[in-house]
């Protein structure tokens, strides 16, 4: 059956006012190097704050320096929520947890966090984007009061914050967009205008890039064989792919063109491509119709690609992973605590015995043996701000001075180092894919996967 | 109606039984189902065998085993004494995925009773084998001496008992299927050919989608899923396709956006076929390592706390009762013997033409471009 899912009515279309921010690129202070950068919705913002494209989660709000805002949607976890709530005080406080919560399950609360002595509060690690008495609200921007009584700036009634991993614009180092499992912590969000699409289409953060769907969730596909503007794809071609057809109120803008393939049948075009759905796509965000020779997915913004000549593409036993140089699956650690601040534990500056505990049963040696770093030349260049690397101290995991004895020069995402592991024998191998608590989502470790043709491209 | 068969084979002493619908048990000989020699199954349900009498009082005489939350508070009782997460929590996940076979302060509950399902997978009859519920002596299946009082693994309550099987059809990742060819009768032929592979359809189910049908299409994934591929050969006695002995892995993926699988070694099948199914029970070894790293990666600490699993206690278990497979160097068991009750509908197997060499999406073929 032939799936027409993504043509909305004609009332929705006609309130369609969507517009590309002119000028937006130029003020900004770190320009992703990709080709194509997402246009975006432009609202009135207060005064100092602006938009900064970033290399994988698109445009995002920002402070007057330039840092990307956050904002922390209240969450279910297993035995309560957190988070903030819409409209609401702050949840985020000048509050030193000193014990955990008991969120998660099956660990009871009450149990001493680690290194508490250097423990910060939450907004000592998520800083308040605070605002002056008086401030004018504007559009969806408002402020909440704190519980100091200070003003702190929201949008859409949500509170927003800076990270103190972030130290300059482009970069979005405290939090990412890109969907992950329910058991995963209350995690931060980037704040960002939404895309600039019809109703009919979304974009979701992908591990290449931003992808460009339907308003179901199925990805939507371009075809070498049509021209600018002009459908070649009629007959036998449609039996496989549906165009994405345009209400007949709908009008062109931007990006974003309509032309007319049969009388009175309308169809979306995207940077002058017609655009279609594929009609054997059964998962959201499939990247199955890109096998089928001249057809694409279509991304409003591809990620930067891994530093050339370090890494591999490698194929997996559901899609493909990104490795190393040799063919080893790359791994990423996902961790936060579970104190009520749910503070990050996936990063060098904070407390190693998370990982430790799971990559070598706090047996530092046999973690690093288990999880090797990827080491990166020293002098690596990457030319973008999701790609880089650091020194680290393989025996505490944290950050060392450059060349210090014993210091490994290697490799980082989001400004955390990746991994290898020793369970995987030969390329494909994805063996450590959800090696950790809850499936690798709370502390664990969880495969590079850049296309999954079964779990939705998730993460 | 329902009527119980019991399958029987000299050689590979065929000891379970079965229960089956005989709705499309027509006569083989004539059915359509097997075309130009050949005739595939996709699998709908796979349970560990686990033989339970009521209230486990036979296999279990002491009770169940402690999950995680029991151990926990065992080994930290709540006190008033304030404790630290790396020293409780941390250690204990520290366990789940280093585990040991050292000694620890519980006592695991080792499943008893003379009676289980399965296969005699060495063709000897010893004092640490079963016998089915049949009578057949020499049965091997260990691993239910290991699972069969644990909660999780037993039927109706278990988690894993329930959602491993509920997950065989719910996520195609684990669309497991055979195809037998070189068949010229499912009653009796000396020498058939047994082909597994990954399907990536659903399954074809009736109106209430709670009963999967024959007759639905299966295509071959022959793009991620060529580690299911295999081939070995077998017999169907009476009905029965009894197969050599092969290592086999089925895709065995949990929720929670996880992908794993089982691997078995020196599987053999023994199923009763039909036009339109095929069940019974496939057995071998399941390597210790692999199978405790499965546990892990599909169900985390707080899912196998619901039917008190814990996976280092069960590690143990299994380290100690492995009994196939010795490590060349050390001598010690490194698979341990297993059985599962499975069922089957007949799928139509199709086999697609290979993707291309240039059929990676845009993004990505550019990164693996710059690499060959």
């Amino acid at each position: 059956m032939r799936r027409l899912g993504s043509v909305v009515s004609g009332a929705a279309i006609a309130a369609l006012a969507f517009a590309v921010a002119p000028g937006a690129e130029a003020q900004e202070k770190y320009r992703p190097p990709v080709a194509e950068l997402e246009a975006f919705v432009p609202e009135p913002l207060p005064p100092g704050f602006s938009v900064q494209h970033t290399d994988v989660d698109g445009p995002v709000f920002v402070e007057a320096n330039g840092m990307t805002l956050y904002k922390w949607p209240l969450k279910d976890l297993r035995n309560g929520d957190t988070g903030d709530r819409k409209g609401k005080e702050p949840f985020c406080a000048n509050v030193k947890y000193t014990e955990n919560s008991g969120l998660m399950s099956p660990y009871p609360p009450g149990l001493v966090l680690p290194e508490l002595d250097t423990r910060p509060t939450c907004e000592e690690v998520w800083l308040p984007v605070k605002a002056q008495e008086g401030a004018e609200e504007i559009g969806k921007w408002s402020t909440l009061k704190r519980h100091d009584g200070s003003l702190q700036w929201a949008h859409d009634g949500m509170p927003l914050y800076t990270s103190i991993l972030d130290k300059q614009p482009g970069q979005v180092f405290g939090a990412t967009s890109r969907e992950t499992a329910n058991d995963a912590p209350a995690l931060r969000e980037p704040a960002g205008p939404k895309a600039n699409t019809p109703p009919a289409f979304n974009v979701k953060t992908v591990a290449t890039g931003r992808l460009l769907v339907n308003h179901v969730g199925f990805s939507v596909y371009t075809w070498d064989k049509d021209q600018p503007n002009k459908s070649n794809c009629y007959n036998e071609c449609l039996k496989d792919w549906t165009p994405v057809q345009a209400p007949q109120t709908a009008l062109p803008q931007g990006e974003w063109g309509i032309i007319e393939r049969a009388p009175g049948i309308k169809q979306w075009t995207y940077r002058t491509k017609p655009v279609y759905t594929r009609v054997q796509d059964r998962r959201f965000r499939s990247m199955e119709g890109s096998d089928i020779p001249g057809w694409h997915n279509v991304y409003t913004q591809k990620n930067p690609e891994p530093p050339k000549g370090h890494f591999t593409v490698q194929d997996a036993r559901i899609g493909q992973v990104l490795a190393d140089s040799t063919g080893k699956t790359i791994y990423v650690y996902n961790c936060a605590d579970d104190a009520l601040d749910q503070q990050y534990c996936d990063h060098p500056n904070a407390p190693q015995v998370y990982r430790m505990a799971i990559c070598g049963g706090n047996d530092a040696a046999r973690c690093v043996a288990t999880f090797p770093y990827v080491i990166a030349p020293v002098g690596a260049k990457n030319g973008n701000m999701i790609w880089g690397t650091m020194w680290i101290d393989p025996m505490t995991g944290k950050k060392a001075e450059a060349n210090a004895k014993g210091a490994l020069h290697v490799w980082t995402f989001r400004d955390r180092p990746i991994y290898t592991h020793s369970g995987d024998l030969k390329p494909g191998d994805t063996n450590a894919d959800a090696w950790g608590e809850f499936n690798g989502y709370r502390n664990g470790f969880k495969a590079f996967w850049l296309r999954d043709d079964f779990l939705d491209n998730v993460s | 109606m329902r009527r119980y068969l019991t399958l029987a084979s000299g050689a590979a002493a065929v000891a379970f039984t079965i229960a089956m619908g005989v709705g499309g048990a027509a006569n083989a000989e004539s059915a359509p189902a097997v075309k130009d020699g050949t005739i595939g199954f996709v699998l709908t349900s796979r349970f560990w065998a686990v033989h339970q009498t009521p209230e486990g009082k036979v296999e279990c005489p002491n009770g169940f085993n402690d999950g995680p939350r029991e151990q926990f508070k065992q080994l930290f009782p709540e006190d008033g004494t304030k404790r630290t997460l790396l020293e409780t929590q941390l250690m204990r996940e520290g366990r789940q995925w280093h585990p040991t076979t050292s000694e620890e302060p519980f006592t695991f509950k080792d499943a008893g009773g003379k009676i289980s399902y399965g296969m005699n997978l060495d063709g000897k009859v010893k004092d640490s084998d079963f016998t089915s519920p049949d009578g057949a002596k020499g049965i091997d299946n260990q691993l239910y001496r290991a699972m069969g009082c644990i909660t999780n693994y037993r039927a109706p309550e278990g988690t894993i008992y329930h959602f491993e099987n509920e997950y065989v059809g719910r996520y195609v990742h684990n669309r497991f299927m055979i195809e037998i060819t070189g068949v010229d009768s499912l009653t009796n032929d000396d020498d058939v050919t047994i082909n597994s592979y990954r399907g990536i359809d659903p399954i074809m189910a009736d109106a209430t989608g709670a009963n999967f049908i024959p007759g639905g299409t299966q295509r071959v994934d022959d793009r991620w899923g060529n580690f299911v591929r295999a081939t070995w050969k077998g017999k169907i006695v009476d009905g029965v396709l009894i197969s050599d002995p092969s290592d086999v892995v089925i895709p065995a993926s949990a929720t929670f956006d996880t992908n794993g699988l089982h691997r078995f070694k020196g599987m053999r099948f023994q199923l009763k076929l039909t036009p339109d199914r095929a069940e019974g029970v496939m057995a071998g070894y399941v390597d210790v390592e692999a199978f405790n790293h499965h546990l892990n990666t599909s169900w985390s600490t707080h899912h196998q706390s619901y039917g008190q699993l814990s996976a280092p206690s069960l590690y143990r278990a299994l380290r100690r009762l492995a009994d196939g497979y010795p490590d060349p160097k050390t001598g010690e068991m490194t698979a341990i013997s297993s059985a599962l009750l499975v069922k089957f509908v007949r799928t139509n197997v199709v086999h697609p033409p290979r993707a291309t060499a240039s059929s990676e999406p845009a993004n990505v073929q550019s990164v693996q471009a710059s690499h060959q």
